[in-house]
């Protein structure tokens, strides 16, 4: 690389972004909660919308990060975002209605031992390594379980491993799953059809931290704008929700899970008009089927 | 014996699903410029070489192929769960997963380019409209086999891991493979043909990558007509390869010695692939030998 990255002023600023991003990714989690109030599944997809203003927070703290001049960085911190928030949002679920509060909590924890790692162990000596790491693997675990709460429509640790709110328990006959456990002598929760134990988290995994890296990886250069890269996270964002809506139709009813596919395409083609619209803006020129413009590199 | 005997059918029917996807992943790569390559495409417009190659940021082939495979696993393991037909279900899956990377596309092409405009690069919209059908027809190629090649596994041969989990990890190494493979073509054998033959990249001639076509000028298209007929079937026998013998020696020795069989069989796999590579590298070596003082100063 030789042009060195410049993390543009921007409008908002870091803190600011971080605050609301918290607090939606925290309320829209909350909000899903909203199913258990009412008994029905149609407010799933308010953790899909937590997930993406935690996706968009995050993309502006790695733009900080990676202006250090971590250039091939940029896909690796998405990875350990998610690396060490899967760890945090996990624990975190395990705690019933505080499970959101938790799982802040316990990501914040994890990412500062990671960041201390990589800046005094491995020496890596980057001033905001410590705080953004922090920052990011908050990003991850709220992102995941953001995401997982709109793909099962619960964020308690049961409702994660014995499948969703109108999957029928059934006998664990030919299940492998359970063991011991002979004593329960009503049902035993099948594990293998839920959101951890049929491995979708490991979809959710990839869908956020692609999404996380890609807005400031596609947009990082000289001209990179804030508002543009902001537009593309919350695009990613809400096509990762599309993903997941998808995915919800095997855990929620059909009418939960077409209210999250209708809202995640709405907000999807909205933003990417958006981001379309910036880039025409940030570009130099907008051609159509034209030739090469010559600038004088020497043939 | 009927047992191990559908386990190699499945094998190799796995194998050939596998070589599929890795020639399509190659050439999907080729075409769009993703991975290591891209740096000197990024690198170009710097040099004040304005060009009309795909831009094609999303990350490294590994994770991205990683993320297209699990999304497409995800989707027909949750279609599978609400009763659809295994094949629809994984048709559907893929198709989502391509819509999705179609999109990763032209967001990280846009966001590139737009982001270089202090260096008077042009957004060529008409590249978009050109190129993305290919590398998604290409993307949907090697998407849909791999979670294909991950179904057979998972109800064929059944395997413990979940289909959206192997779906991630045959994924990241079909990215893997092209990546290491297929990329080196497309670099240094591709991008510098400008360059005298086995002079390597000086620094001088970083990012001026070819740009012009014996008439007229290149785009990424004519990337993929070169590196189909050499990355594209490298990268697939190298993926095959890797998912062939993965099976191979599962299967026929997975009962042996209580497991350990199997295990034994991989390391000595890697003992006869690390002595054939070796042996590959000397006589390369000895027959080329070192560049000679007069090719290199030119």
């Amino acid at each position: 690389m030789t042009a060195k990255m410049e993390a543009s002023a921007g409008a908002i600023s870091e803190n600011t972004l971080m605050i609301y991003g918290i607090v939606v990714a925290l309320v829209g989690t909350y909000l899903t909660y909203l199913n258990v109030v009412t008994g029905m599944a149609v407010f799933s997809f308010f953790g899909g919308i937590g997930a993406i203003a935690a996706i968009w927070w995050g993309s502006d703290t790695i733009k900080h990060l990676c202006s250090y001049g971590l250039g091939t960085g940029v896909p690796s911190a998405g990875m350990v975002a998610f690396g060490a928030g899967a760890i945090a949002m996990i624990a975190g679920t395990k705690f019933g209605m505080a499970s959101p509060i938790v799982t802040l909590i316990l990501a914040a924890i994890i990412g500062a031992v990671i960041g201390y790692i990589a800046n005094n162990v491995i020496n890596m000596n980057i001033p905001v390594m410590i705080f953004s790491l922090m920052k990011l693997s908050i990003v991850g675990a709220l992102t995941m379980l953001g995401f997982a709460a709109m793909c099962t429509g619960t964020f308690m640790f049961n409702g994660l491993v014995i499948g969703g709110m109108t999957l029928s328990m059934e006998p664990a006959g030919e299940a492998a799953a359970g063991g011991a456990q002979t004593f329960m002598v009503t049902v035993l929760p099948e594990f293998a059809g839920s959101l951890i134990g049929g491995s979708a988290l490991a979809v959710i995994f990839f869908l956020g931290a692609m999404a996380l890296q890609h807005p400031f990886n596609a947009c990082l250069g000289p001209n990179e704008s804030q508002d543009r890269t902001l537009m593309l996270a919350i695009e990613v964002g809400f096509l990762s929700m599309f993903v997941v809506a998808v995915m919800s139709y095997a855990f929620l009813d059909m009418m939960a899970a077409t209210v999250g596919l209708i809202i995640s395409l709405i907000g999807w083609f909205y933003s990417y008009k958006q981001y379309i619209a910036l880039s025409k803006r940030d570009a130099y020129a907008w051609l159509d089927a034209k030739p090469i413009i010559e600038v004088g590199g020497h043939e | 014996m009927e047992e191990i005997v559908l386990g190699i059918g499945i094998t190799a029917l796995a194998g050939a699903f596998a070589t599929v996807a890795g020639a399509a992943e190659d050439t999907e790569s080729d075409i769009g410029s993703q991975g290591d390559p891209n740096s000197q495409v990024q690198l170009a417009p710097q040099m004040g070489y304005i060009h009309r190659i795909f831009n094609k940021a999303i990350s490294g082939e590994p994770p991205a192929y990683g993320a297209w495979c699990a999304i497409g696993a995800g989707v027909a393991w949750a279609l599978m769960q609400i009763n659809y037909n295994p094949a629809l279900a994984i048709i559907l899956g893929s198709v989502i997963a391509v819509f999705v990377q179609g999109i990763y596309c032209t967001s990280g092409y846009l966001g590139r380019i737009a982001s270089l405009a202090k260096f008077q690069q042009p957004v060529y919209i008409d590249i978009i409209k050109s190129l993305l059908s290919v590398t998604m027809a290409h993307a949907f190629v090697a998407i849909f086999c791999t979670v294909a090649m991950c179904y057979l596994m998972a109800s064929a041969l059944h395997h413990p891991f979940a289909l959206p989990l192997l779906g991630l990890v045959w994924g990241i190494a079909l990215g893997a493979a092209g990546s290491a493979t297929g990329n080196p073509f497309y670099g240094k054998e591709r991008q510098y043909q400008n360059q005298k033959y086995g002079a390597g990249v000086p620094i001088s001639a970083s990012g001026n990558i070819v740009r012009y076509a014996e008439a007229g000028q290149r785009s990424s298209l004519d990337n993929g007509w070169f590196t189909t007929k050499f990355a594209g079937p490298a990268s697939g026998i190298c993926f095959g390869l890797i998912v062939f013998l993965e099976l191979w020696r599962t299967v026929l020795f997975e009962k042996m010695m209580g497991g350990w069989g199997a295990i034994i069989m991989g390391v000595v796999l890697i003992l006869v692939f690390t002595f054939i590579d070796r042996w590959v590298e000397v006589w390369g070596r000895k027959t080329y030998g070192p560049y000679t003082t007069e090719e290199a100063s030119s």
